[in-house]
């Protein structure tokens, strides 16, 4: 900041905070980096002969990464107003309106802008983005299964892709529904004006930016070669990329527990006069659900990973049997937020269909308290459940049932939650669109995804079932089948609200089944291939696995070309769209009720609630 | 099975009612079947008891979650094709307003608790008999050494190998262990897996009983080559073994 600051002042006196944007955060955080870098270079003693392999490359590359973070969050603007406050000044009003983006146009979505709507389409841009590139990594993965010797890509280089792809899509999918819609529908929807903490709002976003820099940057340090488990003594036998892995989990982490404490603070302070607990609409408890969730699991993922960093660079021995440490305290630490974790996937996904199915279905939502009661059971016991990783790790087999217990219990709140959501399709009046259908998706998807899991949930059937291309097949079908689902549909749903245009009808069904399809073809054959015995994670496989391997494969580029387009309908339809009237599915909740395009501090007068947003339906006399 | 119990007194008479019963009754044997059918042939022949009860778990498994899988798939064929509307503008409101069913629900809160409770419980049966395999005393002892990326036996006499041999119709015990990462050890046909960690020793257990070659592969991901961390289980006659087995600890003390 002081290189900024000392600068000479312009003629039209810009204030620094006018400045800066991803353009300085970006040249900030490269010259930090590149100077810690050389004097890392310079001054870090060499190893001593007893120490292990890379450990002062690891040193130098940890501190560059750290460099850079602390540049960037600088460079794009994090540090003014805090730093304003400790100096005793604030922010004045017109600053704050400026931090807000009035009146700027585009350049307020390259800004550390704290408008929540800004927030929530940098957000939806940005999970494009990184499902566009998990995508792209997947494709490489098929493509090499294709045939059983493996093929074009190196060993090494495709373990990186696997790991790279996982990583990337667990963020995409944790982000896609709470990320877009939670920062720009929820507050709205809530009948606010704003969220909880702006600023901190804007910081959640940008740290996802800063953390993306060092996991693409691990790429050309031989990359993720651990998968995204990044299992010790693994990983730290793993090349230097690990390292950017280690510091995107710590970097990612902060962000989600920053947005994880604004939007609980948002949803219980700030809702609308009338809105009781009773009348909240569903998704914003399920939006609330997953990032209270986040809270406790993702402090003890970046722990894990700080450990994992000192393992490789400092030669602690936390995960390192012969140095009093062990591999098992890694997987005890990586699944408590493992587990968790799925759930803060899904949670929001499934609320987002249950608000969808009353506008669908003109019915009111059936059985609210159920709804409530599934979401709040998933998450209380998904904190409980995390061995279930570890049946076959050795690590204490006696608590193989009493996890088995746990596991199985989930079972009876997800039963809920599908009661709720075929209770208000019962006779509704179905209006077929794209979200609509997507209900019928995720219960179709969810329910072989659910009861998959009950096999896996049994300590004897995971004896043969861990660790297949089962496993994989399993976890696609839950977080791709009925989480990508869900956000598809509330991408559909919400479109008009977040862009003033209807997302184009036609193409959204062909991509709709061009997607559902290929992703059912794709994992029923990964079933078949794990059920015939094909560990996950290989680059080649017997050629017992070969037709089921290019059923796969064949589903994939299927999924592909869907998600293409599906990719041209967002960005046809967002620049030469239909406009969209205030309402067009005649729902009821609050975000329904303002105006295209959304006055910036949403509403002139708080409105004042006084029912559910559930009143479809005619009663009958 | 309706969830409309509270208006009507005769809700099972209902149209939609009867036909969601009807498509219940034909979809629950079609999915357990299929879901069952197509799972086990894909498991091929098993080569132990433990993976016999694996299969046996699975179809059951399968078998019991379709009458719910089967509900759901009846209820919503029944409301896809009931009333639909096509359009930009949203339909008439529905003609009822159904925001609960205690009666639905807590059938359903029960039904599901009672077929968890039954899951567990096979579970907890089957699980019993495979904790107690390990503890035989009258089994055999064989040292299984992950390293990337093969696999090494050890066996009672000293002898040593890559390729494991095994007697038909002996309870055997692996002493599983890694010299550097985490490996997996799983042999494919007869259902079992056990992580091999470094520094740490586990146990798993299996009496094969089918002769022939089996594969053994490595499930947790350990490096470049962990996709051909793979070998083969040779599963012989008790003459044979004897026979294998002496002649290779020979080979061990001349070598």
């Amino acid at each position: 900041m002081t290189t900024l600051t000392n600068r000479p002042t312009s003629a039209h006196k810009k204030a620094l905070i006018e400045r800066l944007n991803i353009f300085t955060a970006l040249a900030l955080g490269v010259i930090s980096a590149f100077v810690v870098w050389r004097l890392a270079l310079q001054f870090l003693p060499q190893d001593a002969e007893t120490s292990p392999f890379f450990n002062r490359e690891d040193k130098i590359t940890l501190l560059s990464m750290i460099a850079w973070f602390v540049g960037f969050m600088t460079g794009i603007g994090a540090l003014i107003a805090p730093f304003r406050w400790l100096t005793g000044k604030d922010l004045s009003h017109d600053e704050n309106m400026f931090y807000a983006g009035k009146d700027m146009g585009v350049k307020r979505y390259f800004r550390y802008t704290t408008d929540h709507k800004v927030v929530g389409i940098q957000y939806l841009v940005m999970t494009m983005f990184i499902f566009f590139i998990g995508g792209t990594l997947a494709m490489l993965i098929r493509t090499n299964l294709g045939n059983p010797e493996g093929g074009w890509i190196h060993p090494q280089a495709y373990n990186s892709i696997v790991g790279t792809h996982g990583i990337v899509m667990i963020v995409a999918t944790i982000i896609m529904v709470t990320g877009p819609f939670g920062n720009f529908i929820m507050p709205i929807m809530i009948g606010a004006r704003d969220m909880a903490f702006p600023r901190l709002n804007a910081l959640s976003f940008w740290l996802i930016v800063a953390a993306a820099v060092p996991l693409l940057w691990g790429q050309f340090l031989g990359g993720i070669s651990t998968g995204w488990t990044a299992y010790n003594p693994l990983a730290s036998q793993a090349p230097l990329g690990m390292d950017g892995y280690i510091m995107f989990i710590c970097i990612f982490a902060i962000s989600t527990m920053v947005a994880g404490a604004n939007i609980t603070t948002t949803v219980i302070r700030m809702r609308a006069k009338g809105m009781t607990w009773n009348r909240t609409p569903i998704f914003i408890y399920g939006t609330v659900a997953s990032v209270a969730l986040a809270l406790p699991a993702f402090p003890v993922f970046f722990l894990s990973q700080v450990m994992s960093g000192m393992d490789r660079a400092l030669g602690t021995g936390f995960y390192d049997a012969a140095h009093g440490g062990s591999g098992w305290l890694y997987e005890n630490l990586f699944w408590i937020m493992g587990h968790p974790e799925v759930y803060v996937i899904l949670i929001p996904a499934v609320a987002a269909l249950m608000e969808m199915a009353p506008v669908f279905s003109r019915n009111p939502l059936f059985s609210f308290n159920v709804a409530v009661l599934g979401i709040a059971g998933i998450s209380g016991l998904s904190v409980l459940v995390w061995a279930h990783h570890m049946y076959m790790a050795g690590w204490a087999p006696l608590l193989n049932a009493p996890f088995m217990l746990t596991t199985e219990l989930i079972s009876i709140p997800t039963g809920m939650l599908f009661l709720v959501l075929v209770g208000t399709l019962w006779r509704g009046r179905l209006w077929v669109t794209v979200p609509m259908a997507s209900i019928f998706a995720l219960l179709w998807n969810f329910m072989i995804g659910g009861i998959t899991g009950i096999y896996l949930s049994d300590v004897p059937a995971d004896a043969f079932l861990h660790g297949s291309m089962y496993v994989t097949a399993h976890f696609h079908y839950t977080l791709m089948g009925a989480g990508l689902t869900g956000a598809i549909a509330s991408l559909v749903y919400w479109f008009p609200k977040m862009t003033g245009r209807m997302l184009d009808k036609k193409l959204s069904w062909i991509s709709f089944w061009m997607v559902q399809i290929g992703f059912n073809i794709a994992f029923m054959g990964m079933f078949a291939v794990g059920l015939a015995g094909q560990p996950r994670r290989v680059e080649g496989y017997a050629a017992i696995f070969n037709r089921g391997n290019l059923i796969t494969t064949a589903g994939a580029y299927l999924i592909m070309a869907g998600m293409l387009v599906l990719l041209h309908a967002v960005i046809s339809s967002w620049r030469n769209g239909v406009k969209a009237p205030m309402n067009p599915w005649q729902a009821k909740t609050l975000e329904w009720s303002v105006a295209n395009p959304i006055p910036l501090e949403n509403f002139d007068v708080l409105p004042t609630v006084t029912s559910d947003a559930y009143g479809y339906g005619k009663a009958k006399s | 099975m309706s969830l409309d119990t509270q208006k009507s007194p005769q809700w099972w008479k209902k149209k939609d009612v009867k036909q969601t019963f009807i498509l219940w009754l034909i979809l629950t044997p079609i999915i357990g079947y299929v879901g069952s059918t197509v799972q086990v042939r894909s498991m091929g022949e098993p080569a132990s008891e433990t993976m016999e009860s694996v299969i046996t778990l699975m179809s059951l498994f399968t078998w019991v979650a379709s009458p719910v899988a089967g509900l759901v798939a009846a209820m919503c064929v029944t409301a896809l094709i009931s009333k639909r509307h096509y359009g930009d503008n949203p339909p008439p409101e529905a003609e009822n307003e159904i925001r609960n069913s205690p009666r639905a629900t807590a059938v359903w809160i029960v039904i599901s608790a009672l077929l968890c409770l039954f899951a567990l419980i096979t579970g907890l049966v089957v699980l019993q008999k495979d904790t107690e395999a390990i503890s035989d005393a009258a089994a055999m002892n064989i040292n299984v050494t992950g390293q990337q990326w093969v696999w090494n036996y050890d066996y009672p006499n000293g002898a040593r190998s890559e390729v494991l041999y095994l007697p038909v119709n002996k309870p055997v015990v692996f002493h599983v262990t890694s010299v550097d990462v985490k490996h997996s050890f799983w042999v494919v046909q007869m259902g079992i897996k056990m992580d091999a960690n470094p520094g740490y020793v586990t146990e798993t257990a299996v009496t094969p009983n089918k002769i022939g070659v089996f594969d053994i592969r490595c499930a947790e991901l350990c490096g470049l080559l962990h996709a051909y961390m793979q070998n083969k289980v040779h599963v012989v006659s008790q003459a044979d073994y004897d026979a294998w087995v002496s002649n290779r600890a020979t080979m061990e003390a001349a070598a």
